[in-house]
């Protein structure tokens, strides 16, 4: 409060990603062919989605600083198998899609009660229930590849077109959309700010703490169920590690985006260009060829970089 | 009038502390209610205890001839109960409006906001309390300390609040921003409200208060018009003097001088503080919640960054920091034990030979066992420390208990300079007086002692001398003999001053 600092400064630290962004879109523009091509940023687009719609449940958990859920992309994973082993068990698609969301919604469940009503730490309550989930997924394909052709029935979600926009990236910015208002334009958004900013305050101001974690967790439970769907749709399959390529990206996504770790500070929409920035990252680093394990490395100095930024907004004096 | 609020045979317990002993009073509709006490008279508990944030052991509230007991902070906010906490308690990345609507969110259907139906009420609120300057817009933590103030009683008057409590409302305004609260509360008074007014700084009391309700260690002393006292007489009620004659006697002869302080200061903390300390000298310091003394205790330590100054000790200057600190022989007991004073998980054993557990160590590291029991049950001994074995976890252990493990770790080290924080702070008074036994016998063994502490009659009588801190001055340095507690108060209210620190 005292030291006034430069503005450059100041939108450097809120934000600095979306500059890096917007110098790597340029460079992949100058040094790679098929960069630009509509075809291309479709395929970001459709791979951002998934992460994305996870990353919304993550940031309203790191918001309300209610911990960080390390379990998304296992629940993904779970309720993705659920999906197509429900298919494959002769069950139409619609009831095998809502019982994956529904799996997910409980998983999800489950780890609010956990964190609010046993009073766990976040972090643990959904490490453990990472590394179990995982476990469930593999035991319930025993290693296999689930497929059916009645799975072709689920493929509208991921390789449809509403006109000339791919369904995927349609539903992307729908969760979006509706995040967007559920944050900024209901109590239930102003008070998930106001528990992150001073969780005594609002609990003195006669605020449901618990209530409003458990939300949390559901809707982010349910949002990863969402997410198993959609990656079963895009595979046509589902394995037990379905889930597993979707842990970095998820959490990445939300710090990426500005969602202070401390909670009660950060932008949806920036999350979402996050999640575009980290599909594109990938994506520019297969069109220059590098190597699957150099994009790797380059994705966790990204992390480390974004959670740099992450201090210099909360240093603060 | 009639009541609006009675206090019947409240107590509160606390694990070896009782914080209210059958505290009973009633504040009547309409009236600005004083209530004032030293640190620790349980002002803080009784108002948690009426907004609902904790539970009474026994006893019961009458809110508008109704029983009255709230178990969360809502149902006593639906009671029309609204309080002010002496802790921050705004949203510092939130607008202005989202601040003073926090627990009160507007909403059409569904859980929509109603952002212009609060915008209004909001503004509203502000112009009812003069502060219309304030720029609904504006996040929390670009205000001024003064309009933070004012955003939490705009959060209480949203609340339709009937009875408010404030809880040292002034403490971080300036003078004029303190004259525009004062008219605050005198119009909520005047619409009618039931003001329950806790403050240490008795003009506040008499300019505001119809009736004041004095507290000393958990007990009601008095309740009484404010025209039937002066503030001399609220002092002494304040102070007591029960304790008088419990102290043991002072070592007689303290040595030459081996610590001292110059012009230290630390920014807008205190400032220019100066003093010499002798071997087997006790040195009191006496000051008001954010006098500074506790923040000058830890600096002592190297443990809070200093701006100016220097401190010597046996003539050479004492670098900066907690570790040179210890290794000159300087020990601090924290004021608050369990986050700082001991290891709550470790046993009795580990925290007291924590600091020396070099020296008890042989090849490679290895802890000699025998060594490390052998010095653990010398001290468990010598300070009577309860513990069914040296292995127990201190988390086991009673407060009392907690803090003698505390101090035994720095005895165990032969610490030549003690501060002590608080040091008698929420344990039983048996305890109590078994520290001021071992404060006194080790001042007569020529440790000397910096005693911090919020509690008069212990500094009176366990130190030689008594610095004063106010607002981050050492206003003064009295001799116990010849300055009663009232003097020593007085001071660090600021209603006497001193020419010249001898």
């Amino acid at each position: 409060m005292k030291v006034s600092k430069p503005k450059l400064y100041e939108f450097l630290a809120e934000n600095g990603f979306i500059i890096i962004f917007i110098l790597w879109c340029i460079f992949l523009a100058l040094f790679t062919d098929s960069f630009l091509h509509v075809s291309n940023i479709m395929v970001i687009l459709r791979q951002a989605s998934i992460i994305g719609i996870v990353a919304i449940g993550e940031t309203m958990i790191v918001l309300m600083a209610a911990g960080m859920d390390i379990s998304l992309a296992a629940i993904l994973g779970v309720s993705g198998v659920m999906v197509a082993s429900s298919i494959a068990g002769g069950f139409a698609v619609l009831p095998a899609a809502l019982a994956g969301i529904v799996l997910g919604g409980m998983i999800g469940f489950l780890n609010g009660a956990l964190v609010t009503r046993v009073r766990i730490n976040g972090i643990v309550v959904t490490l453990g229930m990472m590394y179990a989930l995982e476990g469930v997924a593999f035991v319930a394909t025993k290693g296999q590849t689930i497929s059916s052709p009645a799975m072709q029935a689920l493929a509208p979600l991921s390789r449809g077109y509403l006109g000339p926009i791919p369904v995927p990236v349609l539903l992307l910015f729908a969760a979006y959309t509706i995040a967007y208002y559920v944050l900024n334009y209901t109590v239930f958004g102003a008070r998930v700010y106001a528990i992150g900013n001073n969780e005594r305050a609002s609990w003195l101001s006669g605020i449901n703490i618990n209530r409003h974690k458990m939300l949390g967790y559901l809707v982010a439970g349910l949002l990863a169920g969402f997410g198993g769907v959609m990656q079963t749709a895009r595979m046509g399959s589902a394995t037990g590690g379905m889930g597993s390529e979707f842990l970095f990206p998820i959490l990445t996504a939300a710090i990426l985006g500005g969602i202070s770790l401390n909670g009660g500070k950060g932008k949806i929409q920036n999350v979402l260009i996050a999640a575009v920035f980290l599909t594109t990252i990938n994506n520019g680093l297969i069109l220059l060829n590098v190597p699957i394990y150099a994009q790797k490395i380059i994705s966790g100095v990204i992390l480390i970089l974004a959670l740099s930024l992450d201090r210099l907004r909360s240093v603060r004096k | 009038m009639p009541v609006k609020l009675q206090i019947k045979k409240l107590c509160k317990e606390f694990p070896g502390v009782t914080a209210l002993d059958d505290v009973s009073f009633e504040v009547e509709a309409g009236e600005v209610h004083g209530l004032v006490g030293e640190n620790g008279a349980g002002k803080s508990t009784l108002i948690k205890i009426i907004s609902g944030a904790l539970a009474s052991t026994s006893g019961e509230m009458i809110l508008d001839g109704k029983p009255f007991r709230p178990m969360s902070p809502r149902e006593s906010l639906n009671a029309g109960i609204a309080a002010i906490y002496q802790e921050r308690s705004w949203l510092p990345f939130r607008s202005v409006m989202f601040n003073v609507m926090l627990g009160n969110e507007m909403s059409l259907s569904a859980g929509r906001m109603d952002s212009r139906g609060m915008r209004a009420r909001c503004a509203e609120v502000l112009k009812t309390l003069g502060a219309e300057e304030i720029p609904i817009g504006s996040n929390a933590e670009e205000l001024k300390a003064g309009q933070k103030q004012i955003l939490e009683i705009a959060r209480a008057l949203v609340q339709n609040s009937s009875l408010l409590i404030m809880d040292e409302a002034t403490a971080a305004l300036n003078s004029e921003e303190q004259e525009a609260l004062f008219s605050v509360v005198r119009s909520l008074k005047a619409r009618g409200l039931t003001i329950l007014y806790i403050s240490h700084r008795l003009e506040e009391i008499f300019r505001l208060a119809d009736k004041v309700t004095v507290l000393r260690d958990g007990r009601r002393i008095k309740t009484m018009p404010i025209s039937e006292t002066n503030k001399d007489q609220l002092i002494a009620d304040m102070v007591g003097r029960s304790l008088a004659n419990a102290f043991p006697r002072k070592n007689p002869a303290p040595g030459k001088p081996i610590f001292k302080v110059r012009g230290l200061s630390a920014d807008k903390v205190f400032n220019d503080v100066s003093f010499s300390l002798c071997s087997g000298e006790v040195l009191g310091i006496a000051g008001l919640a954010g006098s500074g003394k506790e923040e000058l205790g830890l600096c002592l330590f190297g443990a809070f960054p200093k701006d100016a100054g220097t401190i010597t000790i046996n003539g050479k200057v004492l670098p900066h920091s907690p570790a040179k600190a210890i290794a000159n022989g300087i020990a601090y007991l924290p004021e608050d034990r369990k986050l700082e004073g001991i290891f709550l998980t470790l046993p009795v054993k580990r925290n007291i030979s924590l600091p020396v557990l070099k020296k008890l160590s042989g090849a490679f590291g290895r802890i000699r066992r025998r060594r490390e029991d052998d010095l653990a049950r010398e001290w468990t001994t010598r300070l009577a420390i309860k513990t069914p074995s040296l292995m127990q976890l201190c988390e086991n252990l009673s407060g009392g208990n907690q803090q003698k493990v505390a101090l035994a770790k720095w005895l165990a080290s032969r610490a030549k300079i003690l501060i002590l924080s608080h040091p008698t702070q929420e344990i039983d008074v048996k305890v109590k007086f078994e520290f001021y036994q071992l404060i006194a016998e080790l001042s007569r063994q020529g440790v000397a002692i910096i005693l911090i502490s919020s509690e008069l009659a212990e500094l009176r009588g366990l130190c030689h001398k008594i610095m004063v801190m106010r607002e981050g001055e050492a206003v003064a340095t009295l001799d116990p003999e010849k300055s009663d507690a009232e003097t020593i108060l007085r001071f660090a209210l600021g209603h006497e001053k001193q020419a010249a620190t001898p």
